[in-house]
C-alpha cells in the first residue's frame, strides 16, 4: 500500500465545503490507513445580498449583505485500512449588514461519520475505488432553528448515506462522483403555530429530506504535493414549502441549489505533517436560499497515532 | 467476507430510513363531537348583538312529525346515511356537532394565509391591496392584526345572532331530531336531544361562508365547497333533515347580510390613508408632543399600517377617548431612559425562557395574529368545557367584540401619540423580532391580550388567573423582543382590560354566565 500516504491529507480536505446547510461529511474518495489521525481546522465565509424566494430572486435592503462564518474543528481517524471515522463540531456566526434584526453565533451540530472502502481495483492505467459513508449529525447547542436566515442550522438530526465512486489515473488526474440521501428529522420551534401551505398546530417542524449529488474533476500536481479540484454540487429537497412573499424563511422550506466550487490542498510533505486548504464556492441556481459565494481556508495536520 | 458485512449494514440502514417516516403533524384541533354540558334551552332569549328580535328572520312552521312531507325527508336522510361515501363520513367526523369551532379555525387559517406585508416596488414605493381588484399584487386583504380582529368580530357576531334565533325556533317548534323520529337513522355524535328545526349547523355553515367570503373574496370557491360539505354532513350525520337545513340556511344568510351591512359602513375602508392624511396625523402629533414615529425599513414605508383604524366603529366601548391612556414619557425623560436601559439589558442578556416567550407570542406575519391566538385558546376551552353551539358562539362573539374594540382603541392611541419604536430612539439597537409598521404606544399585543383575558376570565372563571397570566406574558414578550417599552405594555394591558369591561358588562345583562 505504497500509495497510502498520498491519500492521507486528502481526507482532511473533504469537509467544510457545504457551509450552507451545516457541516458536511466526507464526499471524497480517499481513505486513511489504520492508526492515522488527521486534525483539521477549517474556516469558511459565505455572503449573499440576494436570495431566492421560491425560485424568484429577491433583494431585501433590510438585510443588505448577509454573512455566515463557520469555524470547524475536525478529526479523522483510520480505524482500519478500510474504515475511517470523522468527527466535526462547527461554530457558526451570522449577521446582516442592514436592518434591525440581530445576528447569532454559537456551536452548531456535532457530526459523526463512518466511511468504508468497498471496492478497490486497478483498471487500465488507473484505479477504481468505491466507498460508502454513513453520517449522523445532531444539534450540539439549543440554538433556535426557527430564526432564519440567521439561525445556526436547521436544528434537526440528520442521517446521511452516501455512495462514492472514483477513477484515478496513475498520472494524477481523477474523476469522482457521489450521491447522497440526507434524512432529516423534525426541529422544534418556540411557537406552536406556523404556516407552510397550510396551518400547523404544533411547535414541531418537518425539515425536508434531500438528495445531494456531486461530480468532481481533479488532479495531483508537483509530485503529489498539490491537489486541485473543480466540483459541481446539486442539492434537492424531497419536500417543503417556498418562502412566502417578502416573508422570513423557515426550516420547513424546500431548499435546493446548484453550486460550483474550486478547491486546492497543498502538502508540505508527502508523508504526513501539515497541509493547507483553500476553496471558493458559488451558488449558480437555487430555491429558498441566499445566492451565496464565499471562500474557505483550512489547516490540516496528520500523524501516525497507533 | 467483509463485503457481506457491509452489505448487511447497508440493508439495515435502508430499512431504518424506509421505516422512520415522519409523524403526522396536526393541522387542526383534534376533537370529536361531544355531549353538550348544557343545552341552553333559554338561549333564544339572550341579548342579540345586531338584531332586535329573535323572530326578525321569519321561517315557516315545520311539517308535523307524522306528515308525508317529513316522512319523505326522513326516508331521504336514511338513504343518504346508508349510502354515505367514506369522504362523507370523514366530513361528518371533521365538522362535529359544534362546527363553529371548525369555521373559526378556517377563519384563522385564512387570516394566516393573507397576513403578508406588501413588498416594495422597484422604485421604492409600496403597493396597497385593492379590494376592487383583490387578485392583483398585493392580494386583498392584507390580514394584519386589526383586519383579523375586525374579521373575527363580524364572523362571531353573525354566528351568535344566528344561533340565538335558531335556539328560539328550536324551542318554539320542538321538532325532534331524525335519529329520534326514525330508529333506522343513527346519530353520528353523542345524542343530545337537541331539537333539530332549524339546523344550527346550517346557520353556522351559511353565515360563516358569507361573512368569510366578504372578508376573503379570493376564497369564495374554497368557502363554498367547505360550506357545501358541511351542509351535506348534517343530514349524513343523522342530526338534521333537509327542511331543518333549509331553514338554517335562511337564517344564516340573513344574519350574514345584516352583519356585512355593518361591516361595509364601519369605517375600515378609510383606515389605510393617503400619504397626505398620514402626514397630517404625524404632524399633529409632532405639534402636540414634540416627537414622531417613523418607519425604519429600507425603503421606508411612508404610511403606517391603518392610521385611521382608531376611527372604525366600536362594538361596545362608547368612544376611544373613554379608554385612551395618558401620554407616554417623552424620549429622553428619566422614565424613558429607564425603559430604554432595560431594553438594552434584555437584548444583551436574554435568557432562553425570555427568548421562548418572545417567539411564542410573536404572532407576526404569516400567522393568525394575537387575536387569532386568543381565538385558539377559546376554541380549546370551549371544547374542554363541552359547551353547546350557542354557548360557544356567545364566548366567541364577546371575545372578538372585546378584542376588536381593544384594537380600535389601541390604534387610536398609536396614531394620536405617534410614539417612536425602540429601534428609532436607541442608536444601533438590534432586535430578535421584526418591528411592525406602526407606532409603539400602546402595545397592540398588550391591548388585544388584556381584553381577551378579561372576557375569558368572565366566561371561564376557574381559569381566570391563567388567562391573565398569559396576557401579562404576551405583553412582556414584546419587551423581550425589543420592539416595545415597558410603558407601552403597561398602558396596553390597561387599555385592553378597560375596553373589555364594556363587553363583559353587556354579557352580564343576560345573567347566564
Amino acid at each position: 500500500m505504497k500509495n497510502h500516504f498520498r491519500f492521507l491529507g486528502l481526507l482532511c480536505a473533504s469537509l467544510g465545503i457545504i457551509t450552507i446547510a451545516h457541516a458536511q461529511t466526507p464526499l471524497d474518495g480517499l481513505m486513511m490507513p489504520k492508526g492515522e489521525i488527521c486534525i483539521a481546522l477549517q474556516y469558511d465565509q459565505v455572503t449573499w445580498d440576494r436570495y431566492w424566494e421560491g425560485s424568484t430572486i429577491r433583494v431585501n435592503q433590510n438585510i443588505g449583505t448577509f454573512t455566515r462564518q463557520m469555524g470547524m474543528p475536525m478529526i479523522v481517524g483510520g480505524i482500519t485500512d478500510k474504515v475511517n471515522v470523522i468527527l466535526s463540531l462547527p461554530y457558526v456566526k451570522t449577521e446582516a449588514s442592514a436592518g434591525q434584526l440581530t445576528g447569532v453565533e454559537g456551536i452548531q451540530d456535532l457530526g459523526i461519520s463512518v466511511k468504508a472502502l468497498l471496492v478497490e481495483k486497478s483498471i487500465g492505467k488507473g484505479k477504481l475505488t468505491g466507498f460508502s459513508n454513513l453520517s449522523f449529525s445532531t444539534p450540539a447547542s439549543n440554538y433556535l432553528s426557527d430564526y432564519m436566515p440567521f439561525s445556526l442550522g436547521f436544528g434537526a438530526n440528520e442521517l446521511g448515506i452516501r455512495a462514492i465512486g472514483k477513477y484515478e489515473l496513475d498520472k494524477g488526474p481523477y474523476i469522482r462522483a457521489s450521491y447522497s440521501y440526507l434524512h432529516r428529522g423534525v426541529t422544534e420551534a418556540e411557537r406552536d403555530f406556523y404556516y407552510t401551505d397550510q396551518a400547523y398546530y404544533t411547535a414541531k417542524m418537518d425539515v425536508p429530506n434531500a438528495f445531494l449529488g456531486q461530480v468532481t474533476l481533479g488532479s495531483w500536481m508537483f509530485k503529489k504535493k498539490l491537489r486541485v479540484e473543480a466540483s459541481l454540487t446539486t442539492i434537492k429537497s424531497t419536500s417543503g414549502d417556498d418562502i412566502r412573499v417578502y416573508s422570513m424563511p423557515q426550516p420547513t422550506n424546500k431548499v435546493d441549489f446548484d453550486r460550483v466550487e474550486g478547491f486546492a490542498q497543498y502538502y508540505f510533505k508527502t508523508n504526513g505533517g501539515f497541509g493547507l486548504i483553500a476553496s471558493y464556492q458559488k451558488a449558480i441556481s437555487g430555491r429558498n436560499m441566499g445566492q451565496f459565494s464565499g471562500y474557505g481556508l483550512g489547516i490540516t495536520y496528520q500523524f501516525k497515532a497507533f | 467476507m467483509k463485503k457481506y458485512n457491509y452489505s448487511i449494514l447497508l440493508l439495515v440502514i435502508f430499512a431504518f430510513l424506509g421505516s422512520s417516516c415522519v409523524e403526522d403533524l396536526p393541522t387542526k384541533y383534534e376533537f370529536t363531537g361531544y355531549q353538550f354540558s348544557n343545552l341552553d334551552a333559554n338561549a333564544g332569549q339572550w341579548k342579540l348583538v345586531l338584531h332586535t328580535s329573535n323572530e326578525q328572520i321569519p321561517i315557516s312552521t315545520p311539517a308535523a312529525s307524522s306528515s308525508a312531507e317529513l316522512l319523505k325527508e326522513l326516508a331521504d336522510a336514511r338513504e343518504m346515511q346508508s349510502k354515505a361515501t367514506s369522504a362523507q363520513r370523514e366530513a361528518v367526523a371533521y365538522w362535529t356537532n359544534n362546527p363553529l369551532v371548525r369555521w373559526n379555525e378556517i377563519a384563522l387559517e385564512l387570516a394566516t394565509k393573507y397576513n403578508l406585508i406588501p413588498a416594495p416596488n422597484p422604485d421604492g414605493s409600496y403597493p396597497v391591496p385593492d379590494p376592487a381588484n383583490p387578485s392583483n399584487y398585493p392580494k386583498f386583504p392584507y390580514s394584519h392584526p386589526p383586519y383579523t380582529s375586525r374579521m373575527l368580530a363580524h364572523l362571531s357576531v353573525a354566528q351568535y345572532d344566528g344561533l340565538i334565533m335558531a335556539w328560539h325556533y328550536k324551542y318554539k317548534f320542538k321538532r325532534q331530531a331524525p335519529y329520534q323520529l326514525d330508529s333506522q337513522i343513527k346519530s353520528a355524535y353523542e345524542t343530545n336531544g337537541l331539537f333539530s328545526y332549524p339546523s344550527d349547523g346550517a346557520v353556522i355553515a351559511t353565515a360563516s361562508r358569507d361573512v368569510l367570503t366578504a372578508m376573503f373574496p379570493l376564497e369564495k370557491e374554497f368557502l363554498a365547497q367547505k360550506a357545501q360539505e358541511h351542509l351535506e354532513s348534517l343530514v349524513v350525520a343523522g342530526i338534521n333533515v333537509s327542511s331543518d337545513v333549509e331553514a338554517g340556511k335562511l337564517i344564516g344568510a340573513s344574519v350574514a347580510k345584516t352583519t356585512l351591512t355593518r361591516a361595509s359602513t364601519d369605517g375600515m375602508k378609510n383606515a389605510q390613508t393617503t400619504r397626505v392624511k398620514s402626514d397630517s396625523i404625524k404632524n399633529a402629533a409632532k405639534e402636540r408632543f414634540g416627537w414622531v414615529w417613523e418607519n425604519q425599513e429600507t425603503p421606508q414605508r411612508m404610511i403606517g399600517l391603518v392610521p385611521l383604524f382608531g376611527k372604525v366603529r366600536l362594538w361596545n366601548v362608547p368612544n376611544v377617548e373613554a379608554v385612551r391612556p395618558g401620554p407616554p414619557p417623552a424620549p429622553g425623560s428619566p422614565e424613558f431612559e429607564k425603559s430604554a436601559k432595560e431594553l438594552k439589558q434584555y437584548a444583551n442578556n436574554l435568557t432562553t425562557n425570555q427568548r421562548r416567550i418572545a417567539n411564542f407570542w410573536n404572532d407576526g406575519l404569516s400567522t393568525y395574529t394575537p387575536p387569532g391566538h386568543w381565538n385558539r385558546f377559546a376554541k380549546e376551552e370551549v371544547v374542554a368545557k363541552k359547551l353547546s353551539p350557542v354557548r360557544t358562539a356567545r364566548v366567541f362573539a364577546y371575545l372578538n367584540m372585546a378584542i376588536a374594540d381593544a384594537g380600535i382603541a389601541c390604534w387610536d392611541a398609536k396614531y394620536y401619540y405617534h410614539y417612536p419604536r425602540p429601534i428609532q430612539t436607541i442608536p444601533g439597537f438590534k432586535t430578535i423580532l421584526g418591528t411592525p409598521n406602526f407606532p409603539a404606544y400602546t402595545s397592540g399585543h398588550a391591548a388585544f391580550s388584556g381584553a381577551a383575558a378579561e372576557v375569558m376570565a368572565h366566561f371561564f372563571p376557574a381559569n381566570a388567573s391563567q388567562f391573565r397570566t398569559w396576557a401579562e406574558e404576551a405583553a412582556m414578550s414584546r419587551i423581550y423582543g425589543g420592539i416595545h417599552y415597558q410603558f407601552d405594555a403597561d398602558a396596553g394591558l390597561d387599555q385592553g382590560r378597560k375596553s373589555a369591561a364594556y363587553s363583559v358588562t353587556r354579557a352580564k345583562l343576560d345573567g347566564v354566565d
